[in-house]
């Protein structure tokens, strides 16, 4: 029993961290815009398509189709942006509805483009075992397990150091008293939407590689992300890995000690739970309710 | 704040074009019927949606949640208990108000922490659907739902019986819910409502207990998806998890709402039509794979150019042209 | 003596076009093919449609007397737009219905040709409820009891004592998983379930209580294809000490062996042909060649079964076009007294419009090939047993 609560718990650590990568992009958008874009999911898979035409059309290991998922997503999500951008009034609850027509449409493109087969790496190297004691893993979740620790790291430094940063530190909590002080918001709020793509430029291609897509994943994707960022709390990059952690590891204990058939549940549950108990989030500072 | 209630004329003409003219003209064509139903009951979804965001001024996006559980809850007791088949629906609506109760804690929650909060709900509903086989039948869902009653032979005329029968229920059903949904509007709630969703703030100090009335709407609400989704068991006999509390039956009611105007009560129903009968005769035969593309266009472009709806700009453009300036407020 | 001219102008033109229009009665016959071209189904219903298509083609080449002309209608994978798929190809002129994926689309859709008096014939309903409600023009070629067949027998040949089942709680596949499970533990063999929302992507959990309790012989998953490569590639990373991997639909496929190499080997799943396939029967040459020449491709599983129940059909309908009772009922009768082989194997239909005879067929994959190991009687090559993909 041990061993398999144990390795449950490995599991959720690394599927969290997984989650995390997926969700940041989200995070960190709402938490400079109050925006949720809805297509966040899409842009993911976008950049999981593009590390499958990588790997088959040109035979390469899927890490290769980093630089081009990344470029192609951020210009794609600085799209996304624009068209937000033009909502004049209510733009928290338009924006959603927007949102959600654009998640819509790349959806279907992506049906259009890549067919509906169900993809996923064929690399031998991560498909392989890692095995550290009695705890169990793909190599691919492993490694992008760091990689999402790493970029995390990175994306906290680059919010408490950088000029951007800051700004969109700023921009978050006073968008008025921002603009005074010189900041441009529409200029700041490009910047989130592109560390964003970027973000999700990685996430895609991590979830090609240990995890199998399908155009019709990109809403599910989305949801789960969101379900991270209200756990994180608004504003919290540290928040997200421990909210993605705690919904990965929740999982994986509702499958190992009750019925894998509960485990969309498991996420549901404990995202209702955490909005009714602490609805500023596990580690979030401003208001929720309305 | 415009209270004109609307002149009898275009009343009269619904009720003709509605009772008499399309079963009369259409009657005989099954596929047009079969969409015609299919639209109206993404209608009376969209007029539900609409309801919650005009009056309660809460966005949805698990709706679904209340349709499932309106169409199980009608099947369950009209096949296991044999109830009659309108007694279902009203429990199936009834349901779908248990269900909302469920939801009142998210109430307090904003924009769209609610409008996800209920997503999150249509999941778990999914899934105890999935789970609790001895009632709901699991996965491979509930079949042979009784019927909606048939007409009497005189009344449907070209003797379609079945598929016409089922038109004029919905028909009515979704004219009763608009009656309704006025009737709510027009009266002192309506005002408070309104107001509230102005500035809620402003509305307690004078006195408004906005949690209850917000809370009334969602019930109300839950209850008109909830027959929507009991109509649509019954209609189509069959029933299961994946497609009571399918992602169609929020986003479509959504672009619905939308296209024909949320802010009216006519909106949402008429966009339910256009878009659909659009979508499934237009559009499917011109991109037979990729027409659901169009939909999307079409929401980002609403919201981009006429977030209150495409409908609502045509009176208005002529209406401006006589007199400018007139704010067309729902 | 204008007048009579006229007259009988207009009488000769008025023949002219009856005899024209009887005969192209005669000759071309429109069958609607219902199937989900987009949304959840779509790879699923491309496949069958292929096979649709090609058995008009071969019939309409093999036969001068009698042509199909297909018209295609896509059910986007919902029960509603099913059933008026069904409406509007009936609307277009169709005499009956080939296609259909999905117990939940196909219940619909035949009842709505049901009220039209249009039969109906498919491979992807399964569920015995399709056929136990009293459908009167309702066929199909394939059923549960088929697959639950060639499970029970592969696992009975290898002698497994303990099973561990992990199973999707969709409808298909946890039918089969109960029935199976129910089956294994009648004769003696400890049978434990697992079942799985659609949506897990990490099976580890899973497959190491496997490892760790059940202690199985043999793993029979019961899925679709992103569960199988989840399942395999969980199972390779913590090799729990099975004999054998055993799967249903979707896994002995070429496709399977060329994008994940790793994880296929001697996995086992059901085949309708080895591959390469060969084809013995004129049948079978004609439905490859024509394959090949329309789709550039090998056919698949569902292009098999779509070629199958279109042609079915299409001789019914030309037997009942010879006999003149097509607009009586005569499709279905005719479609009831078939009793030939095919592809799948000998088909014959009972009252309630099941395949008596179906009894699909267990493949291994062995290096690049997939070999058919079950039942001897269509075998192609011998079990290697025990084999893991590690």
């Amino acid at each position: 029993m041990t061993d398999l609560i144990l390795q449950a718990l490995y599991s959720g650590l690394l599927q969290g961290g997984s989650y995390a990568l997926i969700a940041l992009g989200l995070a960190l958008v709402f938490g400079t815009m109050r925006v949720i874009n809805l297509a966040h999911g899409e842009l993911v898979l976008l950049a999981a398509y593009i590390a499958y035409t990588v790997e088959s059309g040109l035979g390469l290991n899927p890490a290769w189709a980093i630089p081009i998922a990344v470029v192609v997503v951020s210009l794609t999500s600085a799209g996304v942006y624009g068209i937000v951008s033009r909502i004049r009034k209510d733009r928290e609850i338009n924006s959603l509805i927007l949102t959600f027509g654009i998640g819509v449409i790349m959806t279907n493109l992506i049906l259009l483009i890549w067919k509906a087969d169900v993809r996923s790496t064929s690399s031998s190297w991560l498909q392989e075992a890692f095995v550290v004691g009695p705890l169990y893993s793909m190599r691919g979740e492993a490694v992008f397990f760091i990689v999402s620790l790493l970029l995390m790291a990175g994306l906290w430094w680059w919010l408490s150091r950088s000029w951007y940063g800051r700004a969109l530190r700023a921009v978050s909590s006073n968008r008025e008293a921002a603009k005074l002080m010189g900041i441009p918001p529409a200029r700041t709020e490009l910047v989130s939407f592109i560390v964003a793509g970027m973000l999700a430029g990685f996430a895609g291609v991590a979830l090609y590689s240990y995890g199998v897509i399908q155009p019709a994943y990109g809403g599910a994707l989305t949801v789960k992300a969101f379900i991270i960022t209200v756990l994180a709390g608004v504003g919290s990059i540290p928040g997200v890995l421990l909210g993605a952690v705690l919904l990965g590891v929740a999982e994986a204990l509702t499958v190992t000690l009750a019925s894998s058939a509960l485990q969309e549940l498991a996420g549901m549950m404990l995202f209702l739970l955490v909005l009714f108990v602490m609805p500023n989030g596990l580690l979030g500072a401003s208001r929720r309710r309305g | 704040m415009n209270a004109r209630p609307p002149g009898l004329a275009p009343v009269i003409a619904i009720l003709v074009v509605g009772y008499g003219a399309v079963p009369l003209l259409l009657g005989a064509n099954q596929y047009i019927m079969s969409l015609i139903v299919a639209a109206l009951v993404i209608g009376c979804v969209a007029l539900s949606w609409a309801l919650l965001g005009n009056l309660g001024g809460m966005v949805s996006f698990g709706h679904s949640a209340f349709f499932g559980v309106g169409a199980y809850v009608s099947a369950i007791v009209t096949l296991k208990a044999g109830l009659p088949v309108a007694a279902g629906m009203v429990l199936g609506g009834a349901g779908a108000v248990l269900a909302s109760l469920a939801m009142l804690p998210v109430l307090r929650l904003r924009g769209p922490y609610f409008a996800l909060a209920i997503l999150a709900y249509a999941h778990i509903f999914r899934i105890v659907a999935t789970e609790w086989t001895s009632v709901t039948g699991g996965s491979g869902g509930i079949g042979n739902i009784p019927l909606l009653p048939a007409l009497p032979p005189n009344l449907s005329g070209i003797g379609m019986g079945g598929k016409t029968g089922a038109y004029l229920v919905i028909l009515t059903i979704v004219l009763l819910f608009a009656l309704a949904y006025r009737a709510i509007r027009a009266s002192h709630y309506g005002l408070a409502l309104r107001a509230m969703r102005d500035s809620e703030d402003a509305t307690r100090v004078v006195g408004v207990n906005s949690t209850l009335l917000k809370g009334l709407m969602l019930m109300v609400s839950a209850f008109m998806a909830g027959v929507a989704g009991a109509f649509n068991a019954h209609y189509l006999n069959f029933l299961e998890p994946d497609y009571a509390f399918n992602g169609v039956w929020v986003t479509l009611p959504i672009v619905a709402a939308i296209f024909g105007g949320y802010r009216t009560i006519t909106g949402p129903v008429i966009g339910a039509l256009v878009v659909y009968l659009l979508d499934q005769i237009v559009f499917k035969a011109l991109i037979p794979t990729g027409h659901q593309l169009v939909l999307g266009g079409l929401l980002v472009a609403m919201i981009l150019f006429s977030p209150t709806g495409l409908l609502p700009l045509l009176p208005s453009l002529r209406k401006s042209a006589s007199r400018p300036g007139r704010n067309d407020h729902a | 003596m204008r007048k009579i001219t006229m007259a009988a102008s207009i009488a000769v033109l008025m023949a002219a076009m009856a005899a024209i229009a009887s005969r192209a009665h005669a000759e071309e016959f429109v069958v609607g093919a219902q199937l989900p071209l987009t949304g959840t189904l779509a790879r699923v219903g491309a496949g069958m449609h292929e096979g649709v298509m090609v058995a008009a083609d071969v019939f309409n080449k093999g036969n001068s007397k009698h042509k199909i002309k297909v018209v295609t209608v896509d059910d986007e994978s919902a029960p509603a737009k099913a059933a008026a798929a069904v409406e509007k190809l009936a609307s277009e002129g169709a005499i009956a219905i080939t296609g259909g994926y999905g117990s939940n689309n196909i219940s619909p859709a035949s009842d709505a040709a049901n009220k039209l008096g249009l039969t109906y014939i498919t491979s992807g309903g399964v569920d015995n409820n399709l056929v136990n409600s009293g459908r009167k023009n309702f066929f199909r070629i394939n059923n549960t009891a088929g697959y639950e067949k060639a499970v029970l027998g592969t696992l009975a040949e290898m002698g497994a004592k303990t099973v561990s089942i992990v199973f999707s709680t969709k409808e298909a596949t946890s039918d089969l998983a109960n029935s199976v499970q129910k089956a294994l533990t009648a004769k003696g063999v400890k049978a434990t379930a697992h079942s799985f929302d659609p949506a897990i992507t990490d099976f580890k959990p899973i497959v190491n209580k496997i490892r760790l309790q059940d202690k199985s012989d043999v793993i029979l998953m019961v899925g679709y294809e992103n569960d199988y490569v989840g399942i395999l590639r969980a199972a390779r990373v913590l090799k729990p000490p099975v004999k054998a991997l055993i799967g249903v639909w979707s896994l002995a496929t070429p496709k399977m062996a060329t994008e994940f190499p790793d994880l296929m080997p001697n996995v086992y799943g059901t085949a309708l042909l080895p591959f390469p396939a060969t084809f013995d029967t004129a049948d079978g040459k004609a439905f490859a060649a024509a394959y090949q020449a329309l789709y550039k491709k090998e056919p698949d599983y569902l292009g098999q079964f779509g070629y199958v129940q279109s042609m079915l059909l299409f001789e019914a309908i030309a037997r009942a076009a010879d006999k003149g009772t097509i607009k009586k009922g005569g499709v279905a009768e005719e479609l009831r007294k078939t009793d030939r082989e095919t592809l799948i194997g000998r088909v014959q239909f009972g009252a309630n419009g099941d395949n008596l005879n179906f009894v699909h067929r267990m493949a291994q994959h062995q290096g690049k090939n997939i070999v058919i190991v079950w039942p001897a009687s269509n075998a192609t090559g011998k079990m290697v047993y025990p084999g893991k993909p590690w």
